[in-house]
């Protein structure tokens, strides 16, 4: 109550000055409030502006070339009289190259935000968090680099060796621990404590083989790969995922920070471990969290340019299969990077406004994402407070 | 389940998570690693003499007298190789001359064939080519063959074997001096060529270490295996070359290379500052990072005083409602957009319709850079504002402070280091973007600019030039040192701030603590 009584004295005092002075400060205040309420608009508002100059430069190829070419066919060859403009094969690039960093890039983060908010100790934490942040603050062309001039090299010369590894280091724990929980599942039915542990040996060692086999197999499989070129879709994907990691890893730990400490403690007061505690009631909880997350490092993974150009080989075709990301292919952020440097000075034509069509498509998926994020994070805030 | 089952999935959960988090470290170090252990090779490097020379030569840098000397012992050095070259002319022309003096007698007749034979011999003298002599002779030794006279027959062979010993090294003489070349500079009777990269040989002892190697063996590729892809397969050059005078400069450069370079342990530091020399053959990144410095200062002068107000009045004066929760939806929204549509508007809205300068422009790159890093800078500022205490407000108020003295004497003075903190990171994300300033202000080669052209010039910049370089550049192998420190310096740059911003970070929070 001290603070209010302050308050009021405070008010008190401007009981003392003249009606005038009053009527200025009082004017002086609104043009103040109206000066910051403008300048802020314009802040905000900039974003129309953006919506509104891209739209503008768009819809000239819209009404001279309509969507069915554009939606539709693969052939690209803007600079041909006349031109063809079908960039289906390029929008099925841009999916391709985002669906494999999400792929990439949500596993590992959930991992890891998980890891940074419920199983590191504090001073852990704080050597994890600056790696994070160095993460997010290298260049994207800095990636873009490291991916041409590194990567690509050597997915194209040791492809095999390095997809051998990572094929081992991916599968052999989770099919060991696979076996392990199957052998146990199939024998929990057995009831009698005697025949139990050899029907489980028995269980696992039939699990076992069977996994052995899937091991080799992959490997095989792997090993019979022929990689043309480093500069696909594959090295392109890894390096996106790798760049959308920190995002999808700082919005996923508040999500789960957000859960609270009382739904963790009544989990492990019923006796759940560590694991059945995150798996069956922190992350439903902060599910809607991370799928913002989620949607959060698919608009990172979509919207950069510099990797992508340098290093997806730029081949506007549709993989065949269409999951081959061993092959080169081609995104609308390369597309328009690349394309603008012959096309703007023929300003004006369908080369140039075609252009603008594509960021204009990159433009409202973003904005959708973005409205789905903030949707499902303002939802989750108002479960958390009990609405 | 049982419970050892649970125990070895709640285990194995943990490590996961361990897992993602170490493979996030290793993925960081796999990325640094490389780019500053040979980026530092851009500035810290065995320098040979012909850097030295560059450098006297370009920047007028380094002791002439010295220099001279040193000029000297590294010819002394490469002189038994230029002997070589001129004992294998010499060589050449002595069995030329004997073939000549052969094919003379063997025009010495009378009849038709004489006569075709001494027209030939008039041509092949006429003949500045080494090779077209040779091919010549081989033509006239063949068409006196055909007659199949025993008293021709000695000075055919003689021809004929002279020919079969020359052909090869001659066919290969162009590429060995070509080889030479790219090693050593120019060699002695060579005719001034004007681009740079042609006047020096080596000035890196890595890349004459590489050169070295394309001296010595020929490169070619094996596709006898036609299923798969070719194979590269190196032959040594000096097989080409058994039995001249060439054969022991192979040994020469192998053995005497680094007494022809006189290589030296060098840091050129002005690589930061210097311009590049012959489309950055030689010399530094000074105008990239000059470049970068405007755009990125430009950059912040446009978002820094925008976003600190857009932060006040979302911090201090708006009131829970439509207007405002729709502005913050636009400010995140503008967060969200693709950087290269930022590009496209920059180019749309700043250069093609209120023209802020005829092309491309320092000035239109750093508004559209601005507008990219506006939302981070809003996002900052507001959150440390909102950081401050309640108690110093209700204090400056109730001081009889109004509100805005309030915000202008209190508030932001409280908040400034977490403001700096969002500033400080924003820059290192404006330095580092390269998408927005594609179409609105880099080229790829340009002169540092003069503070008063950012209004109406064009400038490289690091980001910019790191792809160039890296992917349009016409020999991308020969400067990679200098991609590499162009990327070095550019993440350093970026590395820096982020460092500084979580020094700052570290110090508030200490502060706050006590």
């Amino acid at each position: 109550m001290q603070t209010l009584h302050i308050g009021n004295t405070a008010r008190g005092d401007n009981l003392i000055l003249s009606a005038r002075a009053r009527w200025r400060r009082k004017l002086a205040g609104a043009l103040g409030q109206g000066t910051l309420f403008a300048v802020t608009s314009v802040a905000a508002l900039a974003v129309l502006f953006i919506f509104y100059f891209i739209a503008r430069d768009a819809l000239p190829f819209f009404r001279s070339r309509g969507l069915v070419e554009f939606l539709t066919q693969s052939d690209w060859y803007p600079s041909k009289v006349p031109g063809h403009f079908g960039a289906k094969a390029i929008f099925v690039g841009s999916a391709l190259v985002t669906l494999g960093s999400v792929l990439v890039a949500v596993p590992l983060g959930v991992a890891a935000a998980v890891c940074l908010s419920d199983v590191l100790p504090f001073s852990a934490r704080q050597i994890v968090k600056p790696v994070i942040e160095i993460l997010a603050a290298i260049p994207s062309v800095a990636y873009g680099f490291f991916a041409l001039v590194v990567f690509a090299p050597l997915l194209q010369d040791q492809g095999n060796r390095v997809l051998a590894i990572a094929w081992w280091i991916l599968a052999a724990p989770t099919l060991f621990l696979l076996v392990m929980v199957l052998g146990d599942l199939a024998t929990n039915g057995i009831k009698s404590p005697r025949l139990r542990p050899p029907a489980r040996l028995a269980a696992t060692v039939l699990f076992g083989a069977g996994a052995a086999v899937l091991l080799l197999a992959g490997a095989r499989g792997i090993h019979g790969l022929t990689i043309v070129t480093g500069t696909n879709a594959l090295n392109v994907s890894i390096i996106l995922g790798i760049m959308a990691l920190p995002t999808v890893v700082s919005v996923s730990e508040d999500a789960l920070q957000a859960a609270g400490r009382d739904l963790r403690e009544g989990s492990y007061a019923l006796g759940a471990t560590r694991a059945e505690t995150i798996c069956k009631t922190i992350l439903p909880a902060a599910s809607s969290g991370i799928l913002a997350a989620a949607m959060l490092g698919t608009m990172r993974a979509l919207g950069e340019t510099m990797v992508v150009w340098m290093a997806s080989g730029n081949a506007a075709q549709i993989p065949s299969p269409i999951y081959n990301y061993l092959m080169p292919v081609r995104t609308l952020t390369a597309t328009i990077a690349g394309d603008m440097g012959e096309a703007d000075h023929v300003t004006g034509s369908d080369r140039y406004h075609v252009l603008f069509a594509m960021g204009l498509c990159l433009l409202a998926f973003s904005f959708v994402c973005n409205l789905i994020a903030e949707w499902v994070v303002a939802r989750q805030r108002r479960k958390l407070r009990g609405e | 389940m049982r419970l050892s089952t649970r125990k070895l999935l709640d285990r194995a959960f943990s490590s996961v998570g361990v897992f993602a988090i170490v493979l996030m470290g290793l993925a960081l170090a796999a990325i640094l690693t490389p780019m500053f252990q040979r980026g530092i090779g851009a500035f810290v490097f065995r320098a040979t003499v012909e850097h030295r020379r560059q450098m006297l030569d370009l920047f007028g840098r380094g002791d002439r007298a010295a220099l001279t000397a040193e000029i000297e012992s590294t010819r002394a050095a490469r002189q038994p190789v230029f002997d070589a070259l001129i004992a294998y002319r010499g060589e050449q022309s002595a069995a030329i001359g004997e073939a000549l003096a052969a094919a003379e007698r063997l025009g010495r007749r009378g009849d038709l064939l004489g006569r075709r034979i001494q027209r030939a011999l008039d041509r092949i003298r006429a003949l500045g080519d080494f090779k077209q002599r040779l091919d010549m002779l081989d033509r006239l030794q063949d068409m006196v063959r055909q007659q199949n006279e025993p008293e021709t027959r000695a000075d055919v062979d003689l021809i004929a074997g002279i020919v079969r010993r020359l052909a090869v090294p001659a066919e290969h003489y162009g590429a060995f001096t070509e080889a030479l070349r790219d090693l050593l500079g120019p060699l002695p009777r060579d005719e001034e060529r004007i681009l740079p990269r042609f006047r020096y040989g080596q000035a890196r002892w890595d890349r004459a270490l590489v050169k070295r190697h394309a001296f010595l063996f020929v490169e070619s590729w094996d596709y006898s295996d036609a299923s798969g892809m070719g194979r590269q397969v190196f032959t040594p050059r000096r097989t080409l070359f058994e039995d001249t005078a060439l054969e022991p400069v192979f040994d020469l450069i192998e053995q005497n290379l680094e007494d022809m370079l006189k290589p030296r342990l060098t840091f050129y530091g002005r690589f930061l500052t210097d311009h590049s020399v012959d489309a950055h053959f030689f010399g530094g990144i000074g105008p990239e990072a000059l470049g970068t410095f405007y755009l990125t200062l430009g950059a912040m002068l446009f978002a820094v005083p925008l976003g600190i107000i857009a932060a006040i009045y979302f911090a201090e004066y708006a009131r829970p409602g439509r207007t405002v929760s729709l502005l913050r939806s636009c400010v995140s929204t503008l967060a969200g957009v693709p950087s290269i549509v930022f590009g496209l508007f920059g180019l749309a809205f700043f250069i093609n319709t209120i023209r802020v300068s005829p092309s491309k422009s320092v000035l239109a790159g750093s508004l559209t850079l601005g507008l990219l890093i506006l939302p981070t800078v809003i996002r900052a500022a507001e959150e440390a504002l909102l950081a401050v205490p309640r108690a110093y407000k209700e204090a400056a108020m109730g001081l009889g402070a109004g509100r805005w003295r309030t915000v202008l004497t209190v508030m932001l003075p409280a908040a400034l280091p977490g403001i700096l903190t969002g500033i400080v990171i924003s820059m290192g994300r404006a330095a580092g973007e390269t998408a927005p300033i594609i179409f609105t202000a880099a080229v790829s080669v340009g002169a540092a600019l003069n503070p008063s052209e950012v209004f109406t010039h064009p400038t490289p910049a690091l980001s910019w030039n790191i792809y160039n370089l890296a992917t349009e550049h016409e020999a991308v192998d020969e400067i990679r040192h200098v991609q590499y420190g162009m990327v070095t310096t550019l993440v350093g740059i970026v590395l820096l701030l982020n460092v500084t911003a979580i020094w700052i970070r570290a110090r508030i929070s200490k502060k706050l603590r006590g």
